[in-house]
């Protein structure tokens, strides 16, 4: 043995009464050959944390094995030297609370893992951080609400701040707006955007350099060093930048696709954007015939909320109608507006606001769902069904203003995903051809689709990845502002569908986060969400095959390729979830605290009881970020399973390797069970795909079952949500129940 | 496939409504709230929610033709309970209003609804020629006051200062007449109600008690979801009983109501009991409306004051007149006579089948009605 590793084990919180503690400490002393074991009545309290630090200065140990609570209890208490090789063994948690006390299954549960715990340890290397010269400096792309109000965070955080706008002036979609939705009681009037005042401050603050007329055309590296490659006027420059802030913003969707609302079939239907335009030259007016508009009818969710369009509410629209309706009243209060909607959107105080222009006489507002548009007489008629009025009415207007929905302004699929919407034989170019008809509708027509924001030169791709519906990102509820590009955090509209408002406490959350980046790299720490991780995957090129797993299958994009193909890892992109190392078929990819041969050994430390005895094994392994946390509950809950299961944790269900499966039915544990989090569009996956992959790797673990010949039925994946935590006893029975049924596993004894 | 109802809305009408009282109808957002809270609605009928829409949208036509106003008895759980503080119960009644003022085909109720100028000149104006019957020399008309002789003058002799016969002559054919004129306006709603509904004539004469039930009991009231509706109902249930029970002392039994002098006759009990119950349930009424006691007294309309002020002026009067008559107060007794019917007429006048009065035949014809239509729904499905 190596290392000199502690054992310490914990009486308190019901283990003494529970547990043989003396038996589990001969397991250390004798069969593990601990040179150090102390059994301790309150090991988190001073006095036990003090015979710890006393043995770490004695340097009588230089590994710890605490087998006391789960490892996400008293992790500030335990942590006694961050870089020390460390296991934390749940005897608490898994054994003692979730099992009946003086029982030798719980006895033998325990020893296992008090035996998994010093294999764990004795493999671990103590962690030497990153070190890292990098830059501090942080780039905001897209100079709008969310632009401004991120680099004047940033700035005020005491940052160098790198603010790029591909326009010749700052304020974006908003510059020109001189009223927006009401932020002040009472809330029912509109209100100045003092966006100027903001752009001035930002102008003038002295940490924010401001670039116009500014494009990004290359983004190389990794955060703490990223050399982005500006060109403005057709020069080009690069900065050093430690972490960047997309705020590009969104365009309208292409209401083309709209045809099935009348687009196209008369100048009479116009967008949202185009009828802004309108009404800030003057009273609406019909735009066949320039006459004023006596109606004006508003169409919400125009390809918001819809399956073939854009499935997600575009949030803004509500408030956009209800302001627009405001304005045509206050010019003439007698135009009769109609809001046909499914349901209005107007979150918080804007409610007051709706109440306020709903009250007006002229205001009508009616929910149903828009049946058609068509030309009637010189008026436009909207086909309105499943109405309180009437099942099926129509309703005559001249001008129809179709509220179209937000499209992230990055590249990504959403508006190529569906075929154009045009029937009736409305093109999308005969209906462009005709919005410029009449003069005040005119206005800007809708935007093409950028071609690039960042242009990374990422072995996986130049942009952000599209998390859902269009928008680069991440989970929105448990990540917000992550991407899945470490380093590179998406702030406002080009984030979520939302107000000025919105995106400028938006873009100061992803400020923050951004400040966050290049102050862990700065310490070798990894980022959310194992933030403050020391260790880092090595590589040992030297077995490299050149497979690209690695490099196809990292969800950060962390690991490029060189000229020959060999994978180029850089390790500030990487956020430590093992996923590469689970790929890797020559398992050369490790880390110091885990790899391969560490779990490996974890596997063969398990007792595997004979065929005679008649107790299966089953080893399950959890991903730490939900199913772990869910058997600890089961736990706290003093709930029970089987206890033949041998749990070990994960840090993703994607690091794991198909070769421990083999291994651990080699050596005749009776079935495996892997728990991940969820995957899909509403993934809960804590590394985005490793669930996902851990399940498509496990295709193939069945031809290796059958190599052994051996029933697939042995090996299971699921997944499980931290909420769906009470039905683990259940799952856990029924697979150990069909494991039984199968009988012992052939190989056992072998 | 139908073809669809084309929709406009009749903004002038959505106005004059606010005007009524329903200033917060466009606020309703139909979350159905109040038509869940209340006990008198039903699946078929869905009000106020329903209302609260048609209003919103300006659907006269349909309104007109509605019963839903009418079955509604004001608890005011619906406002109370409103999220958008929207109303509904206030809207129900500025749609009673509305609808009371267009019922009417002399169109003075909708004069006297749209200005207050025009209902209290209206009243005025009648209350005038009273007194200048009474007032006026012998020679210009009726000039009771100098008919009355001079022995009149030394002890109250009312029958000949106003002899029965002339009054009772008078207040039939007042009755009549203002008979006539409730009776074609609740025949126009009932009109407007039925029309084109389709439903056999037998069921219409099989549900004709239930108008009467509901005529003389407002028995529906008791199922108002307010905690305090069988309160409102045995007041209001009071009130209508004196005011019934006058109406009929007056118009039918005066040669013996108005007996000369101390002798009592049986119906003076009658009057007794119509003014006591007259004096406290008008004032009450009065006092909740002051105080803004209760949902359905927070928001009030002028036609909403004056019905229970002349109706507690009314009563009030008539008793002093009685208190003067046994003190022998000859020219006291003649004045008060004179004010009496100088508030009694016009109330009568105008309230009958102008005014809020009116309700006491729309109410039972809505209810009627939407039984019948019930009734044929059932059969039909």
């Amino acid at each position: 043995m190596s290392k000199r590793v502690g054992v310490y084990i914990c009486s308190g919180c019901s283990i003494g009464e529970s547990l043989d503690l003396d038996r589990l400490a001969r397991v250390a002393h004798e069969e593990c050959k601990a040179p150090v074991c102390r059994v301790h009545p309150f090991l988190c309290g001073e006095e036990g944390l003090a015979t710890i630090r006393k043995d770490v200065a004695d340097q009588a140990v230089d590994a710890l094995v605490i087998a006391a609570c789960s490892p996400r209890m008293k992790t500030a208490a335990f942590t006694l030297d961050p870089r020390m090789p460390m296991d934390r063994v749940n005897l608490r948690e898994h054994v003692a609370w979730a099992h009946p006390p003086k029982d030798e299954d719980s006895q033998a549960l325990a020893e296992d893992y008090l035996r998994m715990g010093i294999v764990k340890a004795e493999k671990s290397e103590p962690l030497e951080p990153l070190a890292n010269g990098i830059s501090r400096t942080i780039l905001v792309v897209g100079g709008g609400v969310a632009g401004i109000h991120a680099a004047r965070a940033a700035a005020d955080a005491g940052y160098d701040v790198v603010l790029v706008e591909k326009e010749r002036e700052l304020g974006g979609r908003l510059a020109h707006v001189e009223l927006d939705f009401p932020t002040r009681a009472p809330y029912t009037e509109l209100e100045e955007t003092g966006l100027a005042a903001e752009i001035r401050k930002v102008g003038a603050h002295p940490k924010v350099q401001v670039r116009m007329l500014t494009r990004v055309v290359r983004t190389e590296g990794q955060p703490g060093a990223f050399a982005v490659t500006l060109e403005s006027q057709g020069k080009q420059g690069t900065v050093t930048v430690g972490s960047i802030v997309v705020a590009t913003g969104w365009r309208p969707y292409d209401p083309t696709r709209l045809g099935h609302l009348g687009y196209g079939k008369s100048p009479n239907v116009v967008t949202s954007d185009q009828f802004d335009a309108m009404i800030a030259a003057g009273a609406p007016v019909r735009p066949s015939d320039g006459k004023p508009a006596e109606s004006v009818l508003f169409i919400q969710c125009a390809g918001s909320r819809d399956q073939n369009h854009l499935p997600y509410c575009s949030a803004v629209c509500c408030m956009k109608t209800l302001e627009q309706a405001d304005r045509i009243h206050r010019r003439d209060a007698a135009t009769k507006v109609y809001i046909i909607y499914r349901d209005i959107v107007t979150p918080g105080q804007s409610e007051r606001y709706y109440a306020r222009v709903q009250n007006h006489p002229a205001t009508f507002l009616l929910k149903g769902d828009v049946a058609g548009v068509r030309n009637h007489g010189d008026k436009m008629a909207v086909e309105v069904k499943n109405t309180l009025l009437g099942e099926h009415v129509e309703v005559p207007a001249d001008v129809v203003v179709l509220a179209t929905g937000f499209v992230p302004n990055a590249p990504g699929p959403i508006e190529t995903r569906n075929p154009a919407d045009a029937p009736g034989g409305a093109s999308g170019a005969q209906a462009q051809g005709q919005t410029g008809n009449g003069e005040a509708v005119a206005g800007k027509p809708w935007e093409p689709e950028p071609e690039s924001i960042l242009n990374l030169t990422y072995r996986q791709g130049p942009e952000l990845p599209i998390c859902r519906d269009g928008f680069p990102g991440s989970n929105f509820i448990c990540f917000p502002y992550e991407t899945l590009r470490t380093g590179i955090y998406t702030a406002g509209a080009v984030h979520a569908p939302m107000d000025g408002l919105t995106a400028a406490e938006d873009a100061a959350g992803a400020a923050m986060k951004a400040v966050q980046c290049v102050e862990m790299i700065s310490r070798g720490q990894a980022v959310h969400p194992r933030a403050g991780d020391l260790s880092y995957p090595s590589f040992f090129l030297q077995r490299c095959t050149q497979c690209k797993r690695c490099t196809v299958e990292c969800p950060f994009g962390a690991i490029d390729e060189d000229e020959k193909g060999t994978p180029k890892f850089n390790p500030n992109r990487c956020r430590r979830c093992g996923v590469c190392m689970g790929a890797c078929p020559e398992r050369i990819i490790s880390f110091k605290n885990y790899s391969v041969d560490m779990i490996a050994g974890m596997i063969k430390a398990i007792e595997v009881p004979d065929e005679d005895e008649e107790k299966p094994r089953v080893l399950v392994f959890m991903c730490e970020n939900d199913a772990y946390p869910a058997l600890d509950m089961i736990g706290m809950k003093r709930r029970s399973y089987d206890p033949s299961v041998r749990v070990i944790p994960l840090r993703c269900l994607g690091s794991l390797n198909v070769v421990w499966i083999a291994d651990a039915l080699s050596r005749g544990i009776d079935g495996v069970m892997l728990i991940g989090c969820k995957y899909g569009e509403d993934y809960q996956c804590h590394f985005a795909k490793g669930s996902e992959i851990a399940s498509r790797r496990l295709e193939n673990v069945k031809e290796t079952l059958q190599r052994l010949q051996l029933e697939s039925e042995r090996v299971e994946v699921l997944q499980l949500s931290l909420d769906e935590y009470a039905q683990l006893p259940e799952t856990i029975d029924a697979f150990v129940d069909r494991v039984r049924e199968l009988g012992p596993n052939p190989y056992k004894g072998f | 496939m139908a073809t669809a109802q084309p929709i406009e809305p009749d903004v002038g009408f959505l106005k004059q409504v606010m005007a009524l009282g329903a200033h917060d109808a466009k606020k309703c957002v139909q979350c159905a709230t109040c038509t869940s809270v209340c006990t008198l609605s039903t699946a078929e009928t869905g009000f106020p929610r329903k209302q609260m829409l048609l209003t919103q949208w300006g659907q006269r036509e349909q309104l007109l033709s509605d019963p839903a106003p009418w079955l509604c008895f004001y608890c005011g759980e619906c406002s109370k309970e409103c999220l958008r503080k929207a109303n509904p119960g206030e809207t129900m009644m500025a749609l009673r209003r509305y609808l009371t003022s267009q019922y009417d085909w002399t169109g003075l109720s909708r004069l006297m609804y749209r200005s207050a100028a025009w209902e209290l000149g209206i009243l005025g104006v009648v209350a005038t020629v009273i007194v200048l019957l009474f007032t006026l020399p012998r020679n210009f008309g009726f000039g009771l006051l100098s008919q009355a002789g001079p022995q009149a003058l030394s002890s109250v002799m009312l029958n000949k200062f106003a002899p029965v016969e002339t009054v009772h002559l008078a207040d039939t054919t007042l009755a009549l007449l203002l008979g006539f004129f409730l009776l074609t306006n609740a025949a126009r709603m009932f009109r407007r109600l039925t029309r084109d509904d389709g439903i056999p004539l037998g069921t219409y004469i099989r549900y004709l008690p239930t108008l009467a039930l509901h005529l003389f009991t407002q028995a529906r009231w008791k199922g108002c979801a307010a905690g305090d509706a069988i309160k409102n109902w045995v007041r209001h249930l009071l009130l209508a009983s004196g005011y019934m029970l006058m109406f009929t002392l007056v118009v039918i039994f005066l040669p013996w109501f108005q007996v000369p002098n101390d002798r009592l006759h049986w119906t003076s009990f009658l009057g007794y009991y119509a003014t006591a119950v007259l004096l406290v349930g008008s004032g009450w009424m009065i006092l909740d409306r002051a105080r803004k006691n209760g949902e359905m007294y927070r928001f009030s309309h002028l036609s909403d004051w004056l019905f229970p002020t002349l109706l507690l002026l009314t009563a009030a009067t008539g008793i002093l007149v009685n208190i003067l008559r046994v003190q022998d107060l000859p020219m006291p007794t003649y004045v008060m006579y004179m004010i009496h019917l100088a508030i009694a007429v016009p109330m009568l006048v105008v309230e009958v089948p102008f005014g809020k009065w009116a309700h006491l035949l729309y109410r039972p014809v809505a209810i009627y009605v939407e039984a019948v239509r019930r009734d044929a729904l059932a059969r039909g499905a």
